[in-house]
């Protein structure tokens, strides 16, 4: 079962081991559909939906070669892992800063 | 992906208020949902001094190692390894620097980098195309995603 994840959220689209591996593969070099499929032990199906869930996050593009496609890892996907980090320390710091504030036993305020 | 992660903010509080919260009174702020377990009842210590622990302890008990104080000098600098539930030797550093801005004003300085170093085992480092995302697939997708669950 593939679950399918909001449209373009790389992050969600990254929870799920399968597609994890499948970055892993891609990461030592671009395969077509059939390598991907071979190492993994779920059925070809199961791989396209799980790599159209990937493309769709910006996490993977194809190209085609012949009747082939062949995948790579995007770079966008990258940037997109780590604007969610950012969003995590974004996040930090405002419910820091509104800790902070509403705590300071500094006299005047 | 080798790029410091920095964010900068102002804070309307003394610098030494400031750097208590942010270590002894780290449970206060630190968002739940990026932490290892994500559980209700966990709580966030940072311990002080060089060689402090920073984990998380859930209700249970169960205590998840998020890294190592590595730089302590009230109320200025902290520096700590972070590596957030995982293997230790990929941590990444953040370095925190508070900067008196009146007397209850202070500038935050945050620099989150060591992306270079994380998968600093010799076979990742054979392919710079693999670094950044075993980086991010090791060490931040799991936490995460137990928090989105």
């Amino acid at each position: 079962m593939v679950q399918i994840p909001a449209a373009g959220d790389p992050f969600e689209a990254l929870g799920d081991p399968n597609r994890r591996e499948i970055l892993r593969l891609l990461s030592s070099g671009d395969k077509p559909v059939q390598a991907i499929a071979a190492a993994l032990p779920i059925s070809r199906p199961a791989v396209s939906r799980h790599l159209r869930l990937l493309k769709g996050a910006g996490l993977v593009a194809e190209r085609a070669q012949g009747t082939r496609r062949i995948y790579h890892l995007q770079a966008e996907g990258v940037h997109a892992v780590q604007a969610y980090l950012e969003g995590i320390w974004g996040d930090a710091a405002s419910r820091f800063r509104l800790v902070a504030e509403n705590t300071d036993p500094t006299p005047g305020r | 992906m080798s790029e410091p992660l920095r964010i900068t903010f102002d804070v309307a509080c003394s610098v030494e208020h400031a750097f208590a919260v942010w270590t002894s009174g780290i449970d206060a702020w630190w968002p739940r949902d990026h932490t290892v377990t994500a559980e209700p009842g966990l709580v966030v210590v940072l311990q002080s001094g060089v060689g402090g622990r920073i984990y998380e302890r859930t209700a249970d008990g169960a205590e998840h190692e998020w890294g190592e104080v590595t730089a302590w000098d009230p109320p200025r600098l902290l520096g700590y390894q972070w590596h957030l539930g995982q293997d230790p030797a990929d941590a990444t550093e953040v370095e925190v620097r508070f900067v008196p801005l009146g007397e209850a004003a202070t500038r935050i300085d945050v620099e989150h980098r060591g992306w270079d170093t994380l998968g600093s085992r010799a076979e990742v480092l054979r392919n710079r195309n693999r670094l950044g995302w075993d980086a991010f697939l090791a060490h931040y997708i799991p936490a995460a995603a137990e928090g989105v669950a």
